[in-house]
């Protein structure tokens, strides 16, 4: 059963030169313990769409979709306390610089305690609710592999280092027993051990207690490692989504498969020092977006027909939208 | 062939902070610290979060002053006495190039600023110079009166390249910078720095947490641990055969995230 499901989202933004359409019809089915990721460049709208299903972003955005629910309920009728509470007992988030979001000023131990929600505790008597609580956040610490929690809980969030500190988040975003994990890009700027670490324990928790995790990264190597499914997104629209190994086996469209080929690690018969394949250009900013497919200025496949947005089509559980896909030519 | 650049027993202690009375903070060492490059190599270094990284390569530009050891650049040590040789040939990539950039003035004043302070050129000659880097670096003539919020990412990171390689340095080092890129621009970047290392015949030494990227396009790769080098060597040797426990661990977990699949 699909736990999120998202058909045609739509968000536009008020600029100066008028409404444009920052994310356009994007597509997204999360499924019950699955690892999915959503890959994107900076500026293609990933934290967006974290935001939209959180519903943390300001009032004045359009918000459109055909469908937007969470288990059967619809996310945008419903009224915003009741949208509050869906989030707050069964999607956590994970943000993307672990030391901004926290808050400065009070110790990690405080901040993890007052998440803890108040169904979770059993005593009866309040003076025995601290001591549970301090029970319950130690456990969770442990969980996530940080040893010393005395350390851990009575420091501010800038004496800790990044990596503990992401842990420590995933920590506080496993406190109310979520159904979802959104990890808005958690290995940003780590080492290799630490982002394997963290990878490893997101995929840990995904498979003991059947959490679906969101993962949203630029990162290839670390997806492909653990995700099972993947949608790619290129400036608000979404280009590809199937499952990972197919994707990486044969990817469809060129944008995809220029992402691949981006990342040295997966050539291994790549010669040392040759040059790298990569598109010309950048991502345009929202001022400039091109009609069409979004890709069309840079896409090396780019035809006459380009600058019409392509419809979504399906080869098995394989969606893609492009004119011209890859294996087209094969034939 | 003599050695481009020659570090030898280079150390460094973090003198800044008074050790108080009953502070258990022990300074920061760094060193000794030993390696060469020649010409048109490139030298990785990689390394935990606090090692020294940025701290090696702040020594190496002259940012900060070695408690002892000594640099040499072609033979000649480096010294605060012919610190333009190292202005001019030493040139530095900053680990956050948005922020490197002054906001204030236009990227022309931004490139103007080394050749004002450490050429004798004229007004024309520098207009010259920085047209010619803007397009060696594949921006165009025009950015030269654009300010920094008016570029990507990429292009920012271009600019950094360009304000470094004005002076026609013979080494550049470059702080993690491929890291705030995304992934079709990061191969870009690494075209045109693999290109202009060509072109120039520089000595190129920088600090990424990436492996696969180390792998492509480093000579020698220098592992380091707690302000010491733990392990240095070609970069094909590293990666086949890690000897210290350490360098295995980065290694292999690099390889696992390469191989595991999932099914």
């Amino acid at each position: 059963m699909s736990l999120l499901d998202i058909k045609n989202l739509t968000l536009e933004i008020d600029l100066a030169s008028g409404w444009v359409k920052a994310l356009d019809k994007i597509n997204l089915v999360i499924n019950e313990g699955q690892i999915h990721a959503l890959v994107g460049e900076s500026g293609s709208g990933k934290s967006i769409i974290v935001k939209a299903i959180v519903g943390a972003l300001p009032d004045r955005w359009r918000v459109t979709a055909d469908r937007m629910t969470w288990r059967g309920q619809d996310l945008l009728t419903m009224s915003a306390s009741e949208r509050r509470k869906v989030i707050r007992n069964d999607i956590s988030v994970i943000f993307q610089n672990p030391k901004n979001s926290l808050d400065p000023l009070l110790t990690l131990g405080e901040q993890i305690k007052e998440l803890v929600p108040t169904y979770r505790l059993e005593s009866f008597w309040f003076w025995q609710r601290a001591a549970e609580r301090e029970k319950i956040a130690i456990e969770l610490i442990h969980k996530v592999g940080i040893k010393d929690h005395k350390l851990c809980m009575q420091s501010y969030p800038h004496q800790i280092a990044n990596d503990v500190c992401q842990k420590f988040m995933i920590a506080m975003a496993l406190v109310s027993e979520p159904k979802l994990i959104i990890a808005d890009d958690p290995t940003r700027g780590m080492e290799v051990t630490a982002k394997s670490q963290i990878l490893k324990l997101l995929s840990r928790v995904n498979q003991v207690r059947k959490l679906s995790v969101l993962f949203v990264s630029h990162d290839l190597l670390a997806i492909s490692s653990m995700a099972h499914y993947m949608t790619v997104l290129y400036c608000g629209q979404t280009v590809e989504s199937g499952k990972m190994l197919q994707l990486r086996k044969r990817a469809l469209h060129p944008y995809t498969q220029a992402l691949l080929d981006s990342a040295p690690s997966f050539r291994k018969e790549l010669p040392p020092k040759s040059p790298l394949s990569s598109l010309d250009g950048t991502i345009p900013t929202l001022q400039h977006l091109p009609i069409g497919c979004r890709l069309g200025p840079r896409c090396p496949r780019a035809r006459k027909e380009c600058v019409v947005v392509p419809a979504v089509r399906r080869v098995h559980e394989h969606y893609y939208s492009c004119h011209y896909p890859l294996h087209w030519d094969k034939k | 062939m003599t050695d481009l650049i020659n570090v030898e027993n280079l150390t460094f202690v973090n003198r800044r902070k008074k050790a108080r009375l009953f502070s258990s903070a022990k300074n920061f060492e760094l060193g000794p610290i030993n390696f060469s490059l020649k010409a048109g190599e490139t030298l990785a270094i990689v390394g935990a979060n606090g090692s020294g990284k940025s701290l090696l390569a702040k020594l190496l530009v002259g940012l900060e002053k070695p408690a002892s050891g000594h640099i040499s650049l072609n033979g000649d040590v480096l010294t605060k006495f012919n610190q333009r040789q190292r202005c001019f040939n030493v040139r530095m990539i900053f680990q956050n190039s948005n922020e490197s950039l002054n906001p204030g003035i236009t990227l022309g004043g931004i490139l103007d600023e080394p050749l004002r302070l450490n050429t004798d050129l004229n007004l024309l000659q520098r207009a010259a110079k920085i047209e010619q880097t803007l397009q060696q670096v594949g921006l165009m003539p025009e950015h030269q009166f654009f300010y920094r919020h008016m570029l990507s990412d990429g292009q920012r990171q271009r600019v950094a390249l360009a304000r470094a390689l004005i002076l026609n340095p013979q080494v550049l080092v470059a702080d993690e910078p491929f890291a705030a890129l995304d992934p079709s621009v990061r191969s870009q970047i690494v075209n045109l720095l693999m290109n202009i290392q060509r072109d120039l015949g520089l000595g190129f030494i920088f600090i990424s947490h990436n492996l696969g990227i180390v792998r492509h396009i480093s000579d020698k790769i220098i592992v380091m641990k707690g302000g010491k080098i733990i392990e240095a060597g070609k970069t094909e040797v590293i990666f086949n055969w890690p000897k210290e426990e350490y360098t295995q661990k980065l290694v292999h977990t690099h390889q696992a995230l390469i191989n595991r699949q999932v099914t």
